[in-house]
């Protein structure tokens, strides 16, 4: 159940325009391929608009954009696997909407 | 410096100079000055971060002095703008203005803007390259490639909000070429060789680690990239010096309280400004870092002190 969520989590990429993502999700999508970079692997990051968060594949590890704001900072990741754990059947409902 | 304003003075009082009467008035009123200033300094001067304040003498490890930082600038975010332009009669101004003309910003660029959470310097840099006419800006969302983007990164999200602010009051706010982010300095989170130009104006004495965030300065720089620090620096020439010194130590802390209501932190800021290293040393930390052509220029006689090297 989990990996499932997971795997529809990652399916939710670039461009998916999900509600309130539209052109935000493009500026992001846009630097992201450019410019930004994980701060802890400097990695890619990935957009994800469901939970307006950057998202670290290579650690796992997600950043919140807040009012519009990456943020980046080392210690504001959090930790992708347990976020999903504690929200459980939350997510998936919010990821079904997203697709 | 200091050492020969004491030896030359009362060697003119000795023989009776004409000069001698002045003379012992302006000693007299160096040496209050001189004993008000070394007092506060006694109390106050750090090393590895001691504090002297309503804490007491304490050592602040570097995760203490990375909480005051944040909640300095938590503190004074709202107020931080006005208190820059009373503190130094408005020059601040002038010196942001220096930096972008040594700077040289072009259009197409990609400027990265280190602790510039209110924007002063970022849209400094944005109007600048407005003014350079010569090339045609995209107003696309999608083709970044050849448009001048500048990051404006900095740890506090309260001055990142505020500089948020203060590009909608300016017009900026459909703009695609100013981007916020909130980052760590010491930990950038832009890609490698990115950054035609880096650009810290008075936000790297508040950093733990300065050689981690020259480091980092020089790797998100592309190959002939400009770093450029903004800093408060050491200024020596005498007599002023002590000037100097009681304002620093004595007028500001009560502007603070005054005006952001946090005495405080406008202590800590000056502080903080005493124990940054010296120009010179400044100056080969940026060389170990990495950078090449590294100089800086004094303004008002070292009061601050413009920081600039080359990735090559």
């Amino acid at each position: 159940m989990a990996r499932g969520v997971f795997s529809l989590l990652f399916r939710t990429g670039i461009g998916s325009g999900s509600g309130g993502g539209g052109g935000n999700g493009d500026v992001f999508g846009k630097l992201l391929s450019d410019i930004l970079v994980c701060p802890l692997s400097r990695q890619a990051l990935r957009y994800c608009p469901d939970s307006q968060s950057l998202i670290s594949d290579s650690i796992g590890v997600s950043f919140p954009i807040i009012n519009g704001i990456p943020c980046l900072v080392p210690k504001d990741g959090k930790i992708l696997e347990d976020q999903i754990k504690s929200t459980g059947n939350d997510d998936s409902a919010g990821a079904d909407s997203g697709i | 410096m200091r050492l020969l304003s004491v030896r030359v003075l009362p060697l003119f009082s000795r023989h009776l100079h004409p000069l001698a009467l002045p003379i012992n008035t302006l000693r007299s009123v160096l040496h209050t000055l001189r004993s008000r200033a070394e007092t506060n300094l006694q109390f106050r001067r750090r090393k590895n971060h001691r504090l002297r304040d309503y804490r007491g003498f304490t050592e602040v490890s570097e995760e203490e002095k990375r909480k005051l930082v944040g909640n300095v600038f938590s503190s004074v975010a709202s107020k931080y703008d006005l208190m820059n332009d009373l503190t130094s009669v408005g020059l601040h101004r002038l010196w942001k203005d220096r930096l972008i003309s040594k700077l040289g910003p072009f259009p197409g660029m990609k400027h990265l803007d280190v602790a510039g959470g209110t924007g002063d310097i970022a849209f400094r840099v944005l109007e600048s390259i407005r003014g350079v006419g010569h090339k045609v800006m995209h107003d696309s969302f999608v083709e970044t490639e050849g448009q001048t983007q500048i990051f404006i990164c900095d740890i506090n999200p309260n001055m990142l909000n505020i500089g948020k602010k203060r590009a909608i009051e300016r017009g900026y706010t459909n703009s695609s070429y100013l981007h916020f982010v909130e980052g760590d300095a010491e930990a950038l989170s832009f890609e490698g060789g990115s950054m035609d130009g880096y650009t810290i104006g008075f936000g790297i004495r508040n950093v733990t680690h300065i050689e981690k965030a020259l480091a980092e300065a020089y790797r998100v720089l592309k190959k002939g990239g400009r770093f450029l620090c903004l800093e408060l620096s050491h200024f020596e020439f005498p007599i002023f010096k002590e000037l100097y010194d009681y304002y620093s130590f004595s007028i500001i802390p009560v502007m603070g309280e005054l005006v952001a209501g946090d005495k405080e932190s406008y202590q800590y800021l000056v502080e903080s400004i005493r124990q940054f290293p010296k120009q010179d040393v400044f100056a080969q930390m940026i060389v170990d870092a990495g950078f090449q052509s590294v100089e800086y220029e004094n303004l008002v006689g070292g009061v601050v002190a413009i920081h600039s090297g080359l990735k090559l």
